[in-house]
Parts: structure tokens; C-alpha cells; sequence
């Protein structure tokens, strides 16, 4: 990818807002002046995209809704990036948005017994990952909440984050907090929200031209993949475990940049659940298979003092996951980490970042961005 | 081959078997059923419906301390969840009976029929898997 930049970015914050519409957030994450829009949501009512979108005037451009669960907004990011590179529109916005709060409120107790995900909590599924790695390499429910509190503790610095603890998050908080699934608390798991996040993106010259001097973003990278099929695939319930679709993605946007994980200035990964983040170093290349408990205990993926910062915005675990913006909460937290503009958790000269999503553990989307 | 993911046995004493796919092509296993091989080396549409089970080994397990959705049962506030590699090669993911002490990875587990809740005059039942107990 050589002709792509983030033009703009923008967010609304992600929490608990009973009194906010998908229309209110959706304009308070977004801006205008646009060629196409391409909208993620994944709980909102059929045709929410366009609706929102008049919030922003109607002028007659094309809107296209797409969703991919938790990737939504990343893979309508992916979207726009090749439909800029390829030269079918000069500028895109895409815009996620999402009420989870209200999809809570309507799912009624209408189990299916054929889907698992109605009848089981998902945090029960992804701990039967901590569990096989516990089973495997040892893992201690410490490492789990270091890794939790260090993103707690990044989402205190970041003003558009759910969970902004006013006192430092401690490993031994996390653990004495209510467990979910065993080896999961609350803690180390990403809470139930509302939000918007948007990104608008465009040929580089257009950066150049809307805020010269600016430091330009470019996307150099992006790739969406589905799973391929191995014994042990998990064809009912979401799909947990160490997925090789992460390893073929990141493979895939290596060679695209023309980079290599030692490059990475910072990381954000889909950590619903800390284990998440835990095998997504490994996967993501950021070390090798089995160390990832050793860098946790030496603190190299802290915003400060880390070699590699990630979840530097507060992760899913505190930025929080309503579900289609967050894949675009994290191109906003690194475009502004790229620009030099993340206030107080500014990664000191940072110039290449990636950003990780996970659709229902079953399909992947990741992005490279650097600086020009 | 009756409707679903799994037998109900007439006679309540013997185990569900779960129902899924042979490539008649390739041998691989799936559940659940479906028409189509999902190995991209092969993706033969000879396929057959097996019963499998309904034993299988724990390949990772958790406890969840929330009420199972759907289920009007107290016992349901907190449940066991598994992954469960079947001796014919597919791996599921489901409930599980039983205590959190009570598993361990690699285990041998046996499924077993579970009443959800009524609905209308019938029970609406899930699978599920249980330790076996030594010595059966």
C-alpha cells in the first residue's frame, strides 16, 4: 500500500451512555467533507450507517455498511485504504459506532442449543486459552494481571477511555478483583460500552494540503484474513486459541511495509481478555514462542520504559470494546502517537505502529502505519 | 439420522453421541455436520453424518462464575466450560458437569443430556460433558 494517509481522526468517548444515540456519537467522532463513508456497527438496527451519516449533511455520497463483530471497524478501515489506493475515491471516512448497552437490554433468554455463544459467557471461552497455556508453559494468573493493570494504567493517560482508574492498578488489584471465568476477573476482562470512534483517510498529497507541516500518516499496510482450516478448529462458539491466521497476518503486512516486528514503536491488539494480549506478542512476532512470560515479568511492552509499547491507549481492557469503533479507537490512539499528539502517554519519537483486530476469533485485520 | 447436533438416546440411562461429518474423501472428522470438507486441500463434497463420542479427553476447561443464559436452573449460577478432543479428531467446546476441582487437562469425559428449562411441555436440553469417574 503506497498512496494511503490518514487525513483525520476522531473519537467519541467510549462508556456507559444511556443518554447518547448511535447518531449523537457517530457526530462526535466524525467530520465532514467526504467522498464515500464506509460505516461499522454491529448491534444497531439495519440501515443505522446512513442514518448516522445524515447527521453530517445529506449529500448524496455513497455509504457502505460493513461488519466483521469485533474487526468491524477495522475491516471497514481496510476497505477504504484499497478503495483510496486503487483510485476509486479521493477521500473516505469511516465511522464505527455501537450501543452495547442496549444489545444487552434486548438479548432475552432465547437460547438456542446450537449456539453456544447465546448460552455461554464469552469470557468462558477465551479462558480456556489461559487455562491450555497455564497447562503448557506455566503461565501464572500473575502474568495475566500485569499485563492488565500496565493497560489500566495506560488507559488512565488516555481523556477518551471507559476506565480511567485515578490510583495506579496494581497486578494484586486485578486478581482480588470478582472472577469471571477462571482464570479471568473482571479486572482482565474489557467491559460492556457504548462509543464512536472515526478515521478518515485519503490520498497523502490531501494531508499535505489540509495541515501542512502536520506529520503525515501513512497506512503502508493492511491485511483482512478468515481462518484456515487445522485439527482442533472450533466450529461452534467463537474460536479461541493460538490462531495461525494472526501469524499469517502479520507475515502478510511485514512483507507489505517492508518492516519487521523489531521495527514496531507501538502495538494495539484485540485484548478482550488478557490472555489475548499474552499470545498475541508471541503470534504478532514481538518474541519468540514461550517468552512471552519472561517480558511481561521485565516490563517490554510498558508504554515507559518498554521496548515495543502496547495497548498504549488503555487497550480494550481500559480504552474499552463497544464493539464496531474499536478497531478504530486504535488507528485514532496511533495516528496521534505517529503526529506526535498523544499528550501525556506519547511514545517519545514514535514513527511505525500496528494495530491487531480479532472478528469472533475468526477473522483478522491488521494495519501498519508510520510516519512519513 | 435425527435433526441436530446430537442423539437422545430412547433409554435415558445411555450417553448422547454427538453428531457430525466424515470426508469419505479425505477420513477427516467434523462437528457439527455439514456438506462440504473444510480441509482446503481437499473441500470433497463426499461427506457421511457419523455419531461420535461420547467419550472424549479434556484438552482445557474453565469455571464460569456467572448464570448459564437461558437457564432457569440455580445450579446453572456457575458452570463448568470445556474443550473436548473427540477420539475421532474433532474438538468441541462445551458445558461441563461437575466442580471446578474436579478437572484436569487431559481427563476422559463422558457426554451427557441436560435439561435447560421447560418450554411449552418440553425440555429444552443441552449436551454436556462429565468426568468419568474411575473405575467405569
Amino acid at each position: 500500500m503506497k498512496n494511503v494517509a490518514v487525513l483525520g481522526v476522531g473519537m467519541s468517548r467510549f462508556g456507559m451512555w444511556p443518554d447518547k444515540s448511535n447518531a449523537d456519537m457517530g457526530r462526535e467522532a466524525g467530520m465532514a467533507a467526504l467522498g464515500a463513508s464506509f460505516v461499522g456497527h454491529i448491534f444497531a438496527p439495519v440501515m443505522s450507517g446512513v442514518r448516522v451519516m445524515k447527521e453530517f449533511g445529506l449529500t448524496g455520497i455513497p455509504v457502505q455498511r460493513i461488519e466483521n463483530a469485533s474487526a468491524t471497524g477495522s475491516a471497514a478501515f481496510a476497505e477504504a485504504c484499497w478503495a483510496v489506493e486503487s483510485g476509486r475515491y479521493d477521500v473516505v471516512m469511516v465511522l464505527g459506532f455501537d450501543k452495547m448497552t442496549a444489545m444487552i437490554q434486548s438479548s432475552s433468554a432465547s437460547t438456542d442449543s446450537g449456539n453456544l455463544e447465546d448460552a455461554i459467557l464469552p469470557a468462558g471461552f477465551f479462558a480456556l486459552w489461559a487455562t491450555r497455556r497455564m497447562h503448557e508453559r506455566g503461565t501464572k494468573a500473575e502474568h495475566l494481571a500485569a499485563i492488565a493493570a500496565k493497560n489500566f494504567n495506560n488507559g488512565a493517560l488516555n481523556p477518551m477511555a471507559q476506565r480511567q482508574s485515578k490510583e495506579k492498578v496494581t497486578a494484586e488489584k486485578v486478581l482480588a478483583s470478582r472472577m469471571v471465568a477462571w482464570p479471568l476477573t473482571t479486572m482482565m476482562s474489557c467491559p460492556i460500552g457504548d462509543g464512536a470512534a472515526c478515521a478518515i483517510v485519503g490520498r497523502p498529497e490531501l494531508a499535505r494540503k489540509l495541515n501542512p507541516g502536520r506529520p503525515v500518516v501513512k497506512v503502508t499496510a493492511s491485511h483482512l484474513g478468515s481462518e484456515k482450516y487445522a485439527r482442533g478448529h472450533l466450529f461452534m462458539g467463537p474460536v479461541v486459541g493460538p490462531a495461525p491466521m494472526t501469524v499469517d497476518g502479520a507475515k502478510s503486512v511485514y512483507e507489505q511495509a517492508g518492516l519487521g516486528p523489531k521495527d514496531l514503536d507501538l502495538v494495539q491488539v484485540h485484548d478482550a481478555f488478557a490472555i489475548e494480549e499474552l499470545e498475541y506478542y508471541e503470534l504478532l512476532g514481538l518474541c519468540a514462542p514461550g517468552e512471552a512470560e519472561g517480558c511481561i515479568e521485565r516490563g517490554e511492552f510498558a508504554l515507559e520504559g518498554g521496548r515495543v509499547a502496547v495497548s498504549s491507549d488503555g487497550g480494550l481492557i481500559s480504552r474499552g470494546h463497544p464493539g464496531g469503533p474499536t478497531g478504530l479507537a486504535q488507528l485514532w490512539e496511533t495516528t496521534l502517537q505517529l503526529r506526535g499528539e498523544a499528550g501525556p502517554r506519547q511514545r517519545k519519537n514514535a514513527r511505525t505502529g500496528l494495530c491487531h483486530m480479532m472478528g469472533g476469533g475468526s477473522v483478522c485485520v491488521i494495519h501498519i502505519l508510520q510516519r512519513d | 439420522m435425527k435433526p441436530g447436533y446430537f442423539t437422545i438416546p430412547d433409554d435415558p440411562s445411555e450417553p448422547p453421541r454427538l453428531l457430525g461429518t466424515k470426508c469419505l474423501t479425505c477420513g477427516e472428522h467434523f462437528f457439527p455436520r455439514r456438506a462440504i470438507c473444510a480441509r482446503a486441500e481437499c473441500l470433497s463434497e463426499k461427506t457421511a453424518d457419523v455419531e461420535m463420542g461420547p467419550r472424549g479427553t479434556l484438552y482445557s476447561y474453565t469455571f464460569v462464575h456467572f448464570p448459564l443464559f437461558g437457564s432457569m436452573r440455580v445450579e446453572h449460577i456457575g458452570y463448568g466450560v470445556g474443550q473436548v478432543d473427540l477420539p475421532e479428531g474433532p474438538r468441541v467446546q462445551l458445558p461441563l458437569a461437575g466442580k471446578q476441582e474436579e478437572f484436569r487437562v487431559g481427563m476422559t469425559l463422558e457426554a451427557e443430556l441436560e435439561p435447560l428449562r421447560e418450554d411449552g411441555g418440553n425440555d429444552i436440553v443441552i449436551v454436556r460433558f462429565r468426568p468419568v469417574e474411575a473405575g467405569r
